[in-house]
């Protein structure tokens, strides 16, 4: 900890310089030319859309990659030959978003082991190590229990650790890759806390951050970052939610709210009626009108998830009914749901959602099969040949031809399979979790076009999302769920992004 | 104003250019990658008739006497159709180790019931032909039945459960035979296993409609789509609804129906039966499907492949015997046949990767450079 005593840390110089970086992959440029400086006591955000080079800057900083040309400046000093050895040596540090923990070791364990590695320490004393594991912990003020084992530990409390970790190995630089994404409200307010705390030690940050309202509180200077080019960069000031986003897209994204009014009919296409699944949801109640897009929000949990893959039939619901246009519906399978016309686009995109290795056409078709076989039980190539092609269209999904593997196709051109996999079996109620996860602004804003487009056509929507701005944008009603309760419900003028993140972390 | 127009028009006729040069790339691209997915049936081809030619220039006598390719053509079905049953557990990302067993079993009870009715009376034997194979036939199927229930039902993984039921199916057959060779099979099986058509012989003809039908399944029918997306990702299966207990049993229920088919064809080309027939073919056809492009983690695959890996490699066993190298040389054959492969098909995979990835950083690239304008 070499900056502790110094509260007032010299600024002039700047702890990490990136000079003109050039990185190439097989004549693909990847980064052109790229310049970025971290200063002590700041926060630096870089932002930039998936495929950007944002991760790639963050590889040669770290030493993991060496540049084609252009080099790193520490404290003045240039390292033309960084090693991820050296670069912690330096005092640089990345936090990934899995946090290289070891999980079956405890969080004392966790916090000073890679340190006693790095001294080349032969033997490791747990009963030696505990006190600086305190230490630390105490410093920052932080509740965090170093006896309990890591796998125990919340997202939020695996984060803290390998914050404490990177700084027991005297983090100069500390970098964060994608850090509040599994973060609830109340859990990226008391890391914002946290982070200002090492500003005052003089530790200098990088925020590699999507959620730009955000970066945009806690950082200083921003980077932004678009097809390996710097587009933009200066003072967090002189910058809004509505700029980045300009600079990253190379277009304006329009946030605004846009519904439509849904069709009352007599009975909604959906009613759910006192669904619940003890240890994970209770009592909830709501229901859905045909062209209505209905949000469930809450932090991370809550239960959200989990109401929505019962309704799908993946964790049965123990008691409670589901009326399906006024019909009773039993759904223990997710065959069960698929039948009474519900889809679910769920939010482990990669793994349930898509075969990665398969085509877009395949993947486009897994789940209506069954409405193309013919009389002599052969599938009618034609007339799905003629559906693949129309729902590439109007998705727009970005690839050479439709039997591209999904694999080669960007986060969301992917989920724009995943919708038209459901679009295609043509349900009457769509479940959308996470709908826009990974997804760069662009492509979210098509998404979420698509979606209110479907509801005017009479489906029903709910779209489950702890992205408030995103949910007030498309929904006609949003309920909060709360420790596996409905606890509050939004309709008309009261939707606010304020007033439903503040009953979200209530 | 006129300029204002001349404008519009100009921003129309390059938007419908590129529209047409878009189309243009996809009807390209998607030849192209038609190509692909016959790449790897194009490699068995040159394989099959590497191995063709370097015999025939080994040993032209004799190897391309027309007694030797029909030699091939009577040998090659019943490993092929085991081959076959092999790659169908394959698709779903299982195994099927069973499927000699099952055969096994299948000739080992039509030699029984056809001896034990023919030592009454010979011709109701024969005359009952066609149900005592059809009774051998259902004893196959039950054993591809017993393993979909394990697989789908109860859940255990595949290559153990196969294990398991190979062993108790091979255990069956030989406490049944006592370990000895039975003779006796219906008539009407020795027409199939001696009889010829132009030439070809019947048991190739059988091999080559079941392998015709077999490939409809897999890629015309629903059926045949829900098993290579279970292969693919099983998860992903679930969550699109594809009813995967079916799915399994489908899957072991035709592997077992290949298994007794072959078992049909093994006691036809030869009316005898044991517990202890073709015990080295296990791995034999293991190799074989996995040389004919099968993805051993499941989701790829192709019928003709298999077919044409089949032929090479009895090809080259019977080159091998023209040659006069011995089994074990020939198993040595197998295996840098099947590692040379796998190697090739890596080093390919990787640059192909290589390549798409190349192709989408330009293409976004280029997109920026457009937006940028």
């Amino acid at each position: 900890m070499s900056n502790t005593d110094s509260t007032a840390p010299d600024r002039s110089v700047p702890v990490l310089e990136a000079r003109n970086i050039v990185k190439t992959y097989g004549g693909v440029t990847a980064l052109k030319g790229v310049s970025l400086t971290l200063t002590s006591g700041h926060v630096h955000c870089l932002a930039g859309e998936n495929g950007c080079g944002k991760s790639t800057l963050i590889k040669i900083i770290s030493g993991a990659e060496r540049p084609d040309s252009g080099e790193i400046l520490i404290d003045g000093v240039s390292h033309p030959f960084m090693t991820p050895k050296k670069a912690i040596q330096l005092g640089i540090q990345v936090i990934y978003q899995d946090f290289s923990l070891f999980p079956n070791l405890t969080v004392a364990e966790n916090i000073v082991l890679t340190s006693a590695v790095a001294q080349k320490r032969k033997t490791f004393s747990l009963a030696q190590s505990r006190p600086r594991a305190h230490a630390i912990v105490q410093e920052l003020g932080l509740t965090l229990n170093l006896d309990a084992y890591v796998e125990t530990l919340s997202v939020a409390d695996r984060q803290l650790t390998a914050i404490c970790r990177a700084l027991i190995n005297d983090a100069r630089v500390i970098i964060m890759d994608e850090p509040t994404t599994a973060l609830t409200h109340t859990e990226v307010d008391r890391l914002f806390a946290l982070v200002r705390k090492l500003q005052a030690r003089g530790v200098a940050l990088m925020f590699v951050s999507h959620k730009l309202e955000e970066a945009l509180s806690i950082s200083q200077d921003i980077t932004i970052l678009r097809s390996g080019d710097r587009v933009s960069s200066g003072s967090a000031t002189d910058f809004d939610r509505r700029s980045i986003s300009r600079h990253m897209t190379g277009r304006d994204i329009d946030e605004s709210r846009v519904i439509n009014p849904p069709q009352y009919d007599e009975r909604p296409v959906l009613e759910v009626h006192a669904l619940t699944r003890m240890g994970e949801f209770e009592n909830i109640t709501f229901d859905l009108h045909r062209g209505e897009i209905l949000g469930i929000t809450g932090l991370l949990g809550s239960g959200r998830s989990e109401i929505a893959e019962s309704l799908f039939g993946v964790l049965p619901a123990e008691s409670g009914d589901t009326t399906v246009n006024g019909s009773k519906v039993h759904i223990r399978s997710i065959r069960d749901a698929i039948d009474a016309g519900i889809g679910y686009v769920p939010e482990d995109r990669l793994t349930q959602g898509l075969f990665l290795d398969k085509s877009i056409a395949d993947n486009m078709i897994a789940s209506s099969l069954d409405k193309y076989r013919m009389k002599n039980h052969l599938l009618d190539n034609k007339r799905i040949a003629r559906t693949i092609s129309v729902f590439f269209d109007k998705l727009h999904i970005k690839a050479p031809n439709v039997s591209a593997p999904v694999r080669s196709l960007s986060g969301g051109n992917a989920q724009r399979v995943v919708l038209a996999k459901w679009l295609a079996n043509q349900p009457q109620i769509l479940i959308l979790n996470g709908p826009t996860v990974g997804v760069d602004v662009g492509s979210k804003e098509e998404i979420l076009t698509l979606l209110r487009a479907e509801a005017a056509h009479g489906m029903g929507l709910i779209v489950i999302s702890d992205d408030v701005p995103e949910l007030v944008s498309v929904c006609n009603r949003i309920i909060v769920i709360q420790q596996g309760r409905l606890t509050s419900s939004f309709t008309g003028d009261e939707i606010q992004v304020d007033a439903i993140q503040e009953r979200m972390s209530a | 104003m006129s300029e204002q127009k001349s404008n519009e028009t100009r921003q129309i006729a390059l938007q419908t250019a590129r529209s047409t040069n878009q189309r243009i790339d996809n009807v390209v691209s998607s030849s192209l990658a038609r190509f692909h997915v016959s790449h790897g049936v194009g490699r068995m081809i040159l394989l099959t008739l590497l191995a063709f030619v370097i015999f025939t220039i080994a040993a032209p006598q004799v190897f391309l006497n027309p007694l030797n390719l029909q030699n091939i053509a009577i040998t090659s079905p019943e490993i092929g159709l085991l081959a076959l049953a092999v790659m169908v557990a394959l698709l779903t990302g299982g195994i099927d180790l069973s499927v000699v067993a099952i055969a096994n079993l299948t000739t080992i009870t039509i030699s029984t019931l056809y001896s034990t009715i023919a030592a009454t009376d010979e011709g109701l034997a024969d005359s009952l032909g066609p149900v005592i194979v059809l009774v051998g036939f259902v004893v196959g199927l039950f054993g591809g039945f017993i393993n979909g229930l394990l697989v789908s039902k109860v859940g255990i993984t595949p290559i153990l459960a196969t294990l398991g039921t190979m062993q108790i199916f091979n255990g069956i057959a030989i406490v049944w035979t006592g370990g000895e060779t039975l003779y006796g099979a219906p008539a009407m099986l020795n027409t199939v296993g001696t009889g010829a058509i132009a030439g070809i012989p019947l048991l190739f003809v059988v091999f080559i409609a079941v392998a015709v039908i077999i490939a409809v399944i897999i890629n015309k029918t629903a059926l045949g789509s829900t098993i290579l997306l279970q292969g693919a990702n099983p998860v992903a299966a679930k969550f699109s609804g594809i009813r995967t207990t079916r799915t399994l049993m489908s899957t072991y229920l035709i592997s077992g129906a290949l298994a007794a088919l072959a078992g049909i064809l093994i006691i036809s080309r030869n009316p005898t039966a044991s517990a202890d027939y073709g015990s080295s073919y296990v791995l034999l056809v293991i190799v074989i499907a996995i040389l004919g492009g099968t993805n051993p983690t499941g989701g790829f695959g192709t019928v003709l492949g298999v077919v044409l890996a089949t032929l090479t490699l009895q090809i080259v066993s019977s080159g091998f015997n023209i040659v006069r190298l011995s089994s074990y040389e020939y198993a040595i054959a197998q295996g840098v046949i099947l590692i040379g492969v796998m190697v090739i098909d890596q080093v390919t995979r990787n640059r192909q990767r290589s390549a798409v990835l190349k192709q989408r950083k330009l293409k976004v690239q280029l997109q920026a450079k457009d937006s940028n304008q």
